[in-house]
């Protein structure tokens, strides 16, 4: 093994790799900025394990999951299609019985789950990393790999079946009451649920109401996030409030600033993020709007089924409305799963890898326990029962300067095999008929409609009508600049943007489809999202007025 | 041999049901539950024996059935047997005794009736599920005819196809677990079922009321298109369609007749709302006393005020397409998704 392949094995080697797949698409809603080398490991090995996995599990008839390279901290995907007509009708006549636990009981098919990744969770937290023999910690890392694996079959066998589902509950609303997933009234149907990430929000909102009934409101309107830790230490019911939050935090908080990386503190290990979040609420005063507006979703949602289903015919109202609930759980998965799933577990890893980074520290054989982010599990193994007689601050230093090479070079958004463009490449993706790729991935392409006069055309994720001042954000370090009622316009957000969604007008995303998280979450917050503009972050300026129009699919820049 | 052979609804429940047959013992858990139903008596599966033993007749089938036991697995001779059965049947008198009895019940409706020679149906009441044991005669009046077409339903129990099921199952011939209801005609207004269940699609949050103006079986033998009505058990909001009723089944001289629907009232709703209502209400409450979905039926007695007029004829457990097989339906339109 050379010592610079991040990845063995998944390393992006242009001459086969392109052989196998004329197209590979750099996966940019988790992998940019470029991703530490570890993170890739997990990410790369596991994410294409969990694909393949849920795609087996279920037989898709279409698609074995996707194939995963790594290329200077980038993410390159690529789909495994099914390439016999009878390997598929094989495939299908499976499908057919494994989708069924789906349909017949889906709370208790992921509540099983979640409480089966909850117990590894717990199983991995027990081990006090401080305490450990060097075996005890190899031990938990080990653990916390085959964790990971484990949570990526989890996440894409639930992914795939609960989307599949959503695909056929769009289709027939479309068949059966001529209702598409860009119309609110299929919008309203699919919103108003409350969901674990919402509760942890309320959670929050509640701290902020704590903090006025206690007098303690100015330590957080007139500190930094980052002072007011320190500032509520400094009297007893500012300490009795920190305790309590800080249990929150452990039951919580086990959750990444950067959704996919780890090389930024859990809210376990530095609250700021969550107390910013307390700061905003307190701010801002009045109640949880996330409540107010969902019960007047559930009322609209109500009326929306009712409207769905008379137009639909009496006998096929037993199961439409039966695949009508099934979908209605997408919404909910899809931010549950960002908790439990991913970000629980990127924080595990982060937690077992410091561990170690500590231990190796103390043994001299690194510099900086952060430092161990720049290893792979392979050269972790290497020093791990006997960090003392190893030096790995060569390879460290080698992949600390590639990775910051990588910072300064954006990855090429696809790597096509010669003859081979984009159009050709996006419809591989959509003739797949892979649930995550039409869902996740590529979502409906916008139709121009010249007559609108629009500055940019997409698709609606949540209906309405806002105009405000755009707010131009590249990643979450810059969240913090979000003012009240600013529209959001950025190239796709994730589960730690949420809070933003309570301040915010309106949002325009590059990319996205109806079960992406800025549609998602634009749906409970009730809030226009205007999706796949493709150049919204080329051509809006933060600052400029724009006018969005979700239900039409159009944005205005006002003053331009 | 139980000594008493002969029981007013009000006296049986769901227990009974191998003494009276299940539409009897049916008819008494509903009066038990507090449901309307037509007064009447039931004529038990002993009633029957006591005829057989009383007449003769059970020994003349036992002979008949033994001469010819190997010919009667084929299908011509069912019949002939069939006809042979119930000739024996039918030949012979009501014992006395108890065609007083029967008679001293007749008369008892007759006076809870408030009218002489009260028409009544005489229905069929099996203890077990019997294919052909269907036989009902309708607007029957008067002593003697009760007694003639108590006889003839306990013949009804051997039609041709009740004979091969006997045979193909191995029973004996000449024993039937057969009740007779004796109950009282409603002057029906309109009449039909009720269903706490969609059975297409088993949607347990609905209830399906069918109706036509005129007796039942209309709407039960399902030649006519009823109005229908669909009721959400929740909120109690309903959507009916209201087809247009050309014809009826009324009572006539002695039995029934299709007569034409006058037109004035062949494109109304049968049901008013608050009679489609309390038909929901307590085909909910029956459902959840029960505790399965039922399948109910229902006459609206013209010559009553509401709610006293809807009465009940019967209750038994809903057939409907079950959760299972919508599962594999849907499973059967996510694979279509693949195609596309």
């Amino acid at each position: 093994m050379k010592v610079y392949d991040v990845v063995p094995g998944l390393e992006f080697d242009p001459e086969h790799d392109l052989a196998q797949s004329p197209a590979w698409f750099l996966d940019g809603t988790h992998s940019v900025p470029p991703w530490t080398p570890m993170f890739g490991w997990f990410w790369i090995n596991f994410c294409r394990h969990g694909m393949q996995y849920g795609a087996q599990q279920l037989s898709l008839p279409t698609v074995k999951g996707w194939d995963w390279r790594f290329m200077n901290g980038g993410g390159y995907l690529t789909l495994l299609l099914v390439k016999s007509e009878e390997e598929k009708q094989r495939r299908e006549a499976r499908f057919k019985k494994a989708i069924l636990p789906f349909i017949q009981d889906y709370d208790g098919l992921w509540n099983g789950f979640v409480k089966e990744i909850l117990g590894q969770y717990e199983a991995l937290k027990s081990l006090d990393l401080d305490k450990g023999t060097n075996y005890e910690l190899l031990q938990n890392f080990e653990d916390t790999i085959n964790t990971c694996r484990r949570m990526w079959e989890i996440h894409m066998y639930m992914m795939y079946g609960t989307y599949t589902a959503y695909i056929l509950f769009e289709n027939m609303c479309r068949e059966l009451a001529g209702i598409d997933d860009t119309s609110p009234v299929f919008h309203s149907v699919v919103s108003g649920f409350d969901n674990k990430v919402f509760q942890v929000d309320r959670r929050l909102w509640e701290f902020s109401k704590r903090a006025e009934a206690e007098g303690l409101s100015t330590v957080f309107t007139k500190n930094e996030a980052p002072d007011i830790r320190g500032r509520l230490e400094e009297s007893d019911k500012g300490k009795a409030f920190m305790k309590d939050f800080t249990a929150f935090m452990n039951e919580d908080g086990w959750r990444m600033q950067r959704m996919s990386e780890i090389n930024l503190p859990t809210w376990v290990e530095d609250p700021t993020p969550a107390l910013g979040m307390v700061k905003h609420f307190t701010t801002k005063g009045g109640s949880f709007n996330l409540d107010d507006e969902r019960h007047k979703l559930s009322r609209n949602r109500e009326a929306a089924e009712k409207e769905v289903l008379a137009k639909v015919p009496v006998e096929q109202r037993g199961w439409f409305e039966q695949l009508m609930r099934l979908a209605q759980k997408s919404g909910i998965f899809s931010e549950e799963h960002d908790h439990y799933l991913d970000l629980y577990t990127h924080a595990m890893i982060r937690r077992s890898a410091l561990g170690l980074g500590r231990r190796f520290v103390q043994a001299g054989s690194l510099d900086h326990h952060e430092d161990i982010f720049f290893l792979i599990p392979e050269e972790i193994r290497r020093a791990g029962l006997a960090p003392d007689q190893f030096d790995l601050r060569y390879i460290v230093e080698r992949r600390k300067a590639d990775w910051q090479e990588w910072q300064k070079k954006p990855n090429p958004p696809a790597i096509l095999r010669e003859g081979f463009d984009l159009d050709q490449a996006m419809g591989v993706l959509v003739q797949s008929n892979d649930p995550i790729a039409l869902k996740v991935v590529v979502g409906a392409m916008p139709q121009v409609r010249p007559e609108l006069k629009a500055d940019l055309y997409g698709t609606c994720g949540s209906p309405g009508v806002a105009e405000g001042t755009a707010r131009v954000i590249l990643n979450e370090d810059e969240l913090h600049l979000v003012q009240e009622n600013d529209i959001l316009v950025a190239a796709t957000t994730s589960p730690s943007w949420t809070p933003v969604f309570s301040m915010i007008k309106g949002v325009v995303v590059d990319r996205g489809a109806s079960l992406s998280h800025a549609a998602i979450v634009g749906r409970e917050y009730g809030i226009p999202v205007v999706m796949n503009v493709f150049e919204g972050t080329a051509k809006v300026k933060s600052g400029q007025r724009i006018k969005i129009d979700a239900n039409m699919g159009t944005v205005y820049i006002l003053d331009k | 041999m139980a000594e008493q052979w002969i029981y007013w609804f009000e006296e049986l429940g769901s227990e009974h049901n191998d003494l009276v047959g299940k539409k009897c013992a049916n008819l008494g858990e509903l009066t038990r539950l507090g449901l309307r139903v037509p007064p009447g008596f039931a004529v038990s599966v002993d009633g029957y024996e006591k005829f057989m033993a009383k007449t003769g007749a059970g020994d003349e089938i036992r002979r008949y059935v033994q001469s010819r036991r190997d010919l009667l697995k084929q299908v011509d001779q069912q019949v002939e047997a069939g006809r042979e059965i119930r000739g024996i049947i039918e030949s012979k008198k009501m014992p006395s005794e108890m065609e007083e009895e029967i008679h001293r019940r007749y008369e008892v409706l007759c006076e809870r009736a408030g009218m002489p020679d009260v028409p009544v149906a005489v229905r069929s009441s099996g203890a077990v599920s019997m294919p052909g044991q269907m036989e009902t005669f309708l607007n029957v009046k008067g002593n003697n005819d009760v007694t003639e077409k108590v006889i003839q339903v306990w013949g009804s129990a051997f039609t041709t196809r009740a004979i091969a099921f006997r045979v193909e199952k191995g029973m004996e011939m000449d024993k039937t677990p057969i009740g007779v209801a004796v109950l009282k005609m409603v002057n029906a207004k309109c009449a039909g079922v009720v269903l706490t269940v969609l059975p297409t699609t088993g949607d347990m949050s609905k209830i399906i009321v069918e109706g036509n103006w005129g007796l039942g079986e209309s709407v039960v033998s399902g030649e006519m298109t009823p109005d229908q009505f669909i009721v959400d058990k929740e909120c109690g909001e309903f959507e009916c369609t209201v087809s247009t009723k050309k014809k009826m089944v009324c009572r006539h001289t002695s039995g029934t007749r299709v007569v034409q629907v006058p037109q004035d009232m062949q494109c109304r709703p049968c049901l008013e709302s608050e009679e489609l209502q309390e038909i929901a209400r307590i085909a909910k409450h029956t459902e959840s006393h029960f505790n399965l979905p039922q399948d109910m039926e229902w006459v609206i007695d013209e010559d009553l005020g509401f709610p006293e007029n809807v009465l009940w004829v019967q209750a038994r457990p809903a057939k409907y397409s079950k959760k299972e097989n919508e599962a594999e339906y849907l499973a059967e339109l996510m694979s279509r998704i693949f195609k596309m």
